[in-house]
């Protein structure tokens, strides 16, 4: 019977022949484990047990770019304290990503390839991880039980279903990744893929460029599920070759593979996607909310922060201003995609556009930066859209692409972005 | 923990979202409760029935639908059963962090398809996490699931991850 890549990775990651859904696993990566500054649990629980060190220091990257740049001094704290422990367990200097060479942890480890196809990648503490699955990797968050992996370099899953989704049709213009994830979790909901795998295969992610399949994997915990992969292709394989050295050996899902369940969608005539508050998982066609005033636009995280995010909002931001009384914050994922787009000339757009452009971090997605206040509309690329999740629970979140935002920031009501392409 | 338990359960119908039907997130983290245990046993499950933490009994179950824990990988709520006494949750399917999470902390989470057709509120159950039965006391029906293997059973034995840990450091079993 055949494997699906999620269980071929956890096969050689638990060091058996073959594991099917259900089996419980103690796995290992030969990855490195990431980690936020800000989310210091995992070197608190090590300290907790009273021990001074970690599996591998070697294998321990700290990346600062849930906070970033902000006011609040517990980010400050939080930053000394763990590259205080970083030292006394011997984490190399040269693995501690501080403000300059860091951002958002899910974009920066893509762009690093720390996550490599045919492997298990694991992060510390953040529901966001699936992102990493665009590479071919089984990618999960450790979460509480971060400080038991840096002890041992051990964790366990249970093997999860997988449920596969064959995505057909070329997207139209305007028309994103994110949307696309948005329409699926729409039509399956909360519990479309409670405790599974999304696995994304068919001609439409074959055309994908790697920062749509990023964006498409990223949201996967809304349908419930516990991650998204996609098989890699020449195209990831291009990617992690051009950016490491690292050796590693792609698998893919067997064409008999076992499915929990096969979805086909056609998104030919998919218009733009917009997920209103409070519930993230009842998701409208643009056309449907349109002319809703919003005085606020996020443009980053860990979904939309990569050059073709800046590329599209540089394109539709191009020779408008953002709407009296609107405050746009564009935030590029890492100073990567920060450098290169102030080399293809995009920073100098949405400033012209009078955006405002903060270092790179995951920023107002969490509300660390340009929080919003009570009474706030905000149209955002965040993960989230439930109240108090950038500032006040008073606040207003609509959750779109990156394309929706900023037409809708040019005109200070929700806009579908396909009359400015 | 006992591996095998018996208490009353509480059926709760609808999605069980993480932050803030099965624990108050908002409340927690703007208190700064997150790192105490047993003050949080007030929090738990107040977003679907506020009075839950004075009603529920010490062993009793906690029995939900598809996806409990729904959302990010936030482990306060599994904190919060826990400190309200709840022996374990049994439900149709959950969010595989938050199985994870509720299992470091101590606390057995079963997935077990059908529970809800052998299970109505208030019934007496009782849990037997190495055989993997769940039988209604009541009406005498049984369903299975899945076994914990020996190495969950040892950490939910100890109180969860880092009680284990501690014990396997003391017995010298992983090196300090």
């Amino acid at each position: 019977m055949g494997k699906t890549i999620s269980e071929k990775i956890l096969a050689k990651a638990s060091g058996r022949p073959a594991v099917s859904p259900g089996e419980y696993l103690e796995v290992s990566s030969r990855l490195p484990v990431t980690m936020g500054v800000d989310m210091g649990r995992g070197p608190n629980q090590v300290e907790e047990l009273g021990l001074s060190r970690v599996f591998n220091p070697k294998l321990i990257n700290i990346v600062d770019g849930h906070s970033g740049v902000t006011g609040q001094p517990q980010a400050a704290e939080a930053r000394r304290s763990i590259v205080r422990w970083a030292r006394k367990v011997g984490i190399p200097e040269e693995n501690i990503y501080l403000l300059g060479r860091s951002g958002i942890e899910h974009v920066f480890a893509g762009e690093k390839c720390w996550a490599l196809p045919g492997e298990c990648f694991l992060q510390a503490t953040n529901g966001h991880t699936p992102t990493l699955g665009a590479l071919g990797a089984f990618a999960v968050t450790l979460s509480y039980g971060s400080g038991g992996y840096l002890v041992t370099g051990k964790t366990w899953i249970k093997v999860p279903e997988t449920v596969r989704f064959d995505i057909t049709g070329n997207l139209p213009e305007g028309v994103m990744a994110r949307d696309v994830f948005e329409y699926i979790l729409g039509q399956i909901g909360p519990t479309g893929c409670a405790g599974q795998v999304m696995e994304f295969t068919g001609p439409t992610i074959d055309n994908m460029e790697m920062d749509a399949r990023f964006s498409l994997c990223c949201n996967a915990l809304f349908t419930g599920a516990w991650t998204a992969i996609i098989n890699p292709d020449q195209k990831t394989l291009d990617y992690v070759k051009k950016r490491t050295s690292e050796p590693f050996k792609p698998l893919v899902s067997d064409p008999d593979a076992q499915y929990a369940k096969v979805y086909h969608f056609d998104i030919s005539n998919l218009a733009p996607q917009v997920v209103p508050p409070p519930e993230r998982y009842i998701v409208k066609p643009v056309t449907e909310l349109e002319g809703m005033t919003i005085n606020s636009g996020f443009i980053g995280s860990c979904a939309n922060s990569r050059m073709e995010d800046m590329i599209i909002a540089g394109r539709i931001l191009k020779k408008h201003r953002v709407y009296p009384g609107v405050i746009l914050n564009i935030t590029p994922g890492t100073p990567n995609i920060y450098k290169q787009a102030l080399d293809e000339g995009l920073i100098r757009i949405f400033m012209d556009a009078e955006a405002v452009i903060p270092a790179p971090a995951c920023g107002m997605c969490p509300g660390r930066n340009t929080p919003l206040a009570a009474g706030d509309v905000c149209i955002s690329t965040g993960t989230c859209n439930y109240p108090g999740r950038m500032g006040s629970k008073d606040a207003e979140i609509y959750a779109a692409s990156t394309a929706t935002v900023a037409a809708s920031c040019i005109e200070g009501r929700i806009t579908d972005p396909r009359k400015y392409l | 923990m006992a591996r095998k338990m018996r208490g009353k359960a509480w059926v709760f119908q609808g999605l069980l979202d993480v932050d803030v039907m099965c624990g108050s997130y908002d409340v927690i983290r703007a208190k700064g409760l997150m790192e105490r245990e047993t003050s949080l046993g007030k929090y738990a499950m107040i977003g679907v029935d506020p009075n839950f933490p004075n009603k529920v009994q010490k062993g009793d179950f906690i029995v939900g639908g598809e996806s409990v824990g729904y959302g990010h990988d936030h482990d306060h709520p599994c904190k919060a059963i826990r400190g309200a006494g709840v022996a374990a949750i049994i439900c149709e399917s959950t969010n595989a962090n938050f199985l994870l999470n509720c299992i470091h902390h101590g606390l057995p989470i079963i997935e077990c398809r059908g529970i809800n057709d052998i299970v109505k509120q208030g019934d007496q159950l009782e849990v037997d996490l190495a055989a993997g039965k769940v039988k209604n006391l009541g009406s005498g029906a049984e369903i299975e699931f899945r076994p914990f293997p020996e190495f969950i059973l040892e950490m939910l034995d100890a109180g969860g991850l880092f009680p284990h840990l501690a014990q396997q450091l003391k017995a010298g079993k992983i090196p300090s």
